[in-house]
């Protein structure tokens, strides 16, 4: 002990005799504080990341089956979403499942993506129009008309038909416009303005009740075009067992409207995409202008605001699609007494109204959702509607279901985060719809038809051969037959089949006992995660199940990859750090050797031993090590502490994923003290090794002939 | 030179086509006929079969009724197997093409590139051949395919009119003047879609008072993803007088309730 004391007390003073030690202990210092602050923030990145993943959509583990060419990666791959084979018997693989010791719960899933389309305006309120018509003569169309009395109809068709005419007005007005415009005069249609004349004359309103089909379809097919704004919104969304989603991903919360009655089917939008793709578009640019000033931004200093600004003001004329002759004329009043403005056109008055600044911002959004908001139809898709989604199938060809939305949700943190909020959810039954899955019987329809026709088959590759080659007839007198289309259709009843799936209630088994693509796994215990991963694996191989199970990590594709790029990079830079101070040391301890190979020979003369010089020098170089690394590692861990005071703010929404909410707050994890530790003994001692040696190999006799 | 005679009077006998390099007029006149021999200017309903074929997918197969009222410039056509897709829809109305679906009761607004019942079939597949209304032809050379003699034009879509595919090459038999294949591509000259038309048949009409020609069976391989290919077969033809109001949403409506 009295040696190593000794040793200890030489090393200092060795220390401090030499600056170029400073200098070395600096860079051991820096490197050491910026492995511990950096591998502590990249620790609290990777744990708030994997409860964003697992909290929001992928559960600890997923299984898919194991026939799979692509690799799950729920929040996609390049753009591109996996294609997974269908899982057959999920009840089996929940039942194993569920004997697996630490697994939770099993949430069947199917990730898919699909289209919502809606027509123009003029389509929207003509379709309303045409459902408002066939309730009052007993049609089956829109379902939440059934009831509705008859005179309130005749109300809402008097409403409907002033909104088209109303309509007519702005489009008279867009098509002077353009025909005053030479480079798009061409772009209007003769036979449009001749059908846009027709339908301003009193005469076509008048006589409009006596054939309202024939003239709404008049309507739809001269007017409805001469609006190019059809709109689009691409859909992503999870067909899961919902009431056992929201039970097990507890983050998750409904915002506008109520979960989807347990058991039934039905549609769970994603809160920001509602907002962001359904909404107003002025309505949505107010909302965002309102958050930038709140988080201290300026309309007079900033670019995107002044943007929103100037596209609020510009385009107007969604807003004046939607109003029709009796609603622009109480706007216009309210509006000129609100301002106060003389202007007596609505679109002056509403660009006036949104034209906004940093003075009248607050009294502008709040006149506009009092006076204006009421008047129009805030969201595309509100709740209570019935949506229809249109979505390639398995087998390629399209398919629509209905579904009702019965509300919105996010997941508590996560609101504003674009990769949390894109995805929405929809009930099982209606994902196997779309997903198409044949069933035994309707393949076995499928081959009866093609049966009964005898097609045969020709390969591209001899298709000229084998259609035109020798032999080949190309004419051929045919047969007249008769073609009676109510015979083909009689007792089909689909519409009011469908019409019973909306309204029926499923029970547990019959949502479990269904095709899935792949499913969320919850663990008891996540830190237990790679044995569990193992063992269900076993199960698997055991029970043939055909399943593969992967981490939320893998199964989130390149997303999850990121933290593992994070933590090369951070290696990569720590390490040239080190290698910098390793190569400074061992020049330094060289070159403090060969100037002390005097002294070294002179102790080794009065009798040290060869063991103690090379302690001496060792020594040395690990008192440097451990001083200036555990300065490193306190500079490194009161840095943490430091930030995790005030936490650090997601600079994006994007990033509001990665902190798993507004802020990520760093924790002091132990890896990287230990990690840091093990670096600093063997950068240490590598870059002293070998001056140590050479040092305890020095003779007296050398060292004295040296001296003389 | 006896001989020499009895081979002109025979080629020109035999081959009542085309001479080497055909002037536009005649690439005009040409079109103008493969049109009009399509057309009934009555009414026409046929019964066909669907069927798609891709790699690692079962097969789409749809039977369909399509309906047409050449003088009146419109097209219904109405799926009616399987169960599933019976009583789905595309109707027709000037430029305007629409799809039904009875399950979700919507009509919906289609494109020209709408793949009919998910198939690579198009619409123009199924209606009129309008070929010297939306075309400018140009002429490419003849071309022998399989034992055939063909002429070989290529089509440029006019302004202004909006079709699947904008550039279009068609063989056309030299004798009996019937298209025997058709190659399609996008703007950027990429192809797209390659046709064969094995059966051309003719049926009476009362309504024209001449033949009315239509293919019996057409086959489309796709370009792009090369394991995909569709075939249509026309199973019956009926030139019967069709309903007064029938290329209307209520009527396809009808159908399904």
């Amino acid at each position: 002990m009295d040696r190593v004391v000794l040793l200890v007390r030489i090393a200092i003073r060795n220390l401090l005799a030499s600056p170029i030690n400073l200098l070395i202990g600096g860079l051991i210092l820096l490197g050491t504080m910026v492995f511990v602050l950096l591998g502590g923030m990249l620790d609290s990145l990777n744990q708030s990341m994997q409860k964003s993943v697992v909290g929001s959509l992928a559960g600890h583990l997923q299984i898919y089956s194991a026939k799979s060419k692509d690799e799950l990666a729920l929040f996609g791959q390049m753009g591109n979403f996996p294609e997974l084979p269908a899982i057959n018997d999920f009840p089996k693989i929940q039942e194993a499942l569920s004997k697996v010791e630490n697994v939770k719960v099993v949430v069947p899933m199917g990730i898919s993506a699909a289209i919502i389309t809606s027509g123009n305006i003029v389509d929207g309120t003509l379709e309303k129009l045409r459902n408002l018509y066939k309730a009052r003569d007993g049609q089956p169309g829109d379902p939440k008309l059934e009831g509705v009395p008859r005179e309130e109809l005749a109300l809402r068709i008097a409403s409907e038909i002033a909104h088209v005419r109303q309509i007519i007005k702005v489009l008279r007005g867009d098509v002077e416009k353009a025909m005053a415009d030479m480079m798009n005069a061409k772009s209007v249609e003769p036979r449009n303005i001749e059908a846009l004349q027709r339908v301003e004359q009193d005469a076509f309103w008048a006589d409009f009740e006596k054939d309202p089909y024939t003239n709404l379809e008049f309507l739809e097919n001269r007017i409805a075009p001469i609006v190019t704004d059809t709109s689009l919104v691409f859909l992503r969304y999870v067909g899961t067992d919902l009431d056992k989603f929201q039970k097990s991903f507890d983050r998750m919360r409904i915002v506008k409207g109520s979960p989807v009655p347990q058991g039934q089917r039905g549609f769970l939008i994603a809160d920001l995409m509602h907002e962001d793709q359904m909404k107003l578009k002025t309505a949505r640019r107010l909302d965002k202008i309102k958050d930038a000033r709140a988080n201290g931004r300026l309309i007079a200093t900033d670019d995107e605001l002044k943007r929103f600004v100037k596209e609020n003001t510009h385009q107007t004329r969604e807003l004046v699609l939607q109003l029709d002759g009796i609603k622009t004329a109480a706007l216009v009043k309210t509006l000129q007494d609100a301002l106060p403005s003389k202007k007596d056109s609505i679109d002056a008055l509403l660009s006036e109204l949104l034209a906004t600044t940093d003075e009248n911002f607050d009294q502008r959004f709040t006149q506009f959702y009092e006076l204006v908001v009421p008047q129009v139809q805030l969201y595309r898709v509100k709740v209570g509607d019935m949506l229809t989604i249109k979505a390639f199938t398995k087998s390629g060809y399209i398919q629509n279901v209905n579904v009702r939305v019965y509300g919105t949700f996010a997941f508590t943190g996560l609101e504003k985060s674009p990769l949390a909020g894109a995805t929405s959810l929809m009930d099982l039954m209606s994902f196997r719809e779309l997903f198409g899955y044949l069933t035994s019987d309707k393949a076995e329809e499928l081959k009866e038809i093609q049966r009964n026709t005898g097609a045969r088959t020709v390969s591209r590759e001899n298709a000229e051969d084998e259609l035109f080659g020798d032999g080949a007839e190309v004419i051929a007198e045919a047969t007249p037959g008769i073609i009676d289309p109510d015979a083909a259709l009689a007792g089909t009843g689909r519409k009011l089949r469908e019409e019973d799936l909306i309204r029926r209630v499923y029970t547990q088994q019959q949502l479990d006992d269904g095709v899935v693509l792949h499913a969320a796994v919850m663990l008891e215990d996540p830190t237990r995660m790679d044995e569990t991963i193992e063992r269900i694996t076993q199960v698997s191989n055991e029970q043939g199940l055909g399943i593969q199970v992967v981490s939320w990590q893998k199964a989130s594709g390149l997303l999850g990859q990121i933290i593992n790029v994070f933590r090369a990079l951070l290696f990569v830079a720590v390490g040239i750090i080190f290698i910098a101070a390793m190569l400074i040391m061992y020049l330094s301890v060289l070159m403090a050797t060969l100037q002390r190979t005097q002294m070294f020979g002179t102790m080794r003369a009065i009798g040290a031993q060869r063991g103690l010089i090379l302690s001496m020098v060792l020594v040395e170089s690990l008192v440097l090590g451990l001083l200036f690394g555990g300065l490193g590692m306190l500079a490194g861990a009161g840095a943490i502490s430091l930030i995790a005071t005030q936490g650090i703010a997601a600079p994006n929404d994007v990033m509001y994923f990665f902190f798993s909410g507004p802020r990520l707050i760093p924790q002091l994890s132990t890896w990287p003290l230990v990690v840091a530790l093990v670096i600093i003994l063997v950068v240490t001692v590598g870059s002293t090794l070998l001056p140590a040696l050479m040092a305890m190999r020095v003779s007296p006799l050398r060292a004295m002939q040296a001296d003389e | 030179m006896r001989n020499a005679l009895l081979l002109t009077l025979s080629l020109t006998l035999a081959a009542p086509a085309f001479a080497a390099d055909l002037t536009k007029e005649e690439m005009h006149k040409l079109l103008v006929e493969l049109d009009d021999r399509q057309r009934n200017g009555g009414d026409y309903k046929a019964l066909a079969y669907l069927e798609q074929k891709e790699k690692d997918k079962a097969d789409v197969v749809r039977e369909l009724m399509i309906f047409r009222r050449d003088s009146d410039d419109k097209l219904m056509l109405l799926f009616t197997k399987p169960k599933s897709e019976e009583g789905k829809g595309y109707l027709r109305l000037d430029k305007n093409l629409w799809s039904y679906d009875p399950g979700t009761g919507k009509w919906e607004r289609a494109t020209e590139r709408e793949r009919i019942g998910g198939t690579n079939s198009r619409r123009s597949d199924f209606d009129e051949s309008r070929l010297a209304e939306e075309f400018e032809p140009k002429f490419e050379g003849e071309e022998k395919l399989g034992k055939f003699e063909t002429v070989k034009l290529e089509l440029k879509v006019k302004d202004g009119v909006d079709v699947a595919y904008p550039v279009v090459k068609l063989w056309i038999d030299k004798v009996n003047h019937n298209i025997l294949k058709r190659q399609e591509f996008a703007l950027s000259g990429r192809l797209m879609r390659t046709a064969y038309y094995p059966k051309w048949q003719k049926l009476f009409s009362e309504s024209k008072k001449a033949d009315v020609w239509f293919p019996g069976e057409m086959r489309f391989f796709d370009e792009v993803e090369k394991s995909n290919s569709t075939l249509v077969l026309m199973k019956t033809i009926d030139l019967s007088k069709l309903d007064q109001n029938m290329f209307t949403k209520a009527w396809l409506e009808s159908k399904s309730r």
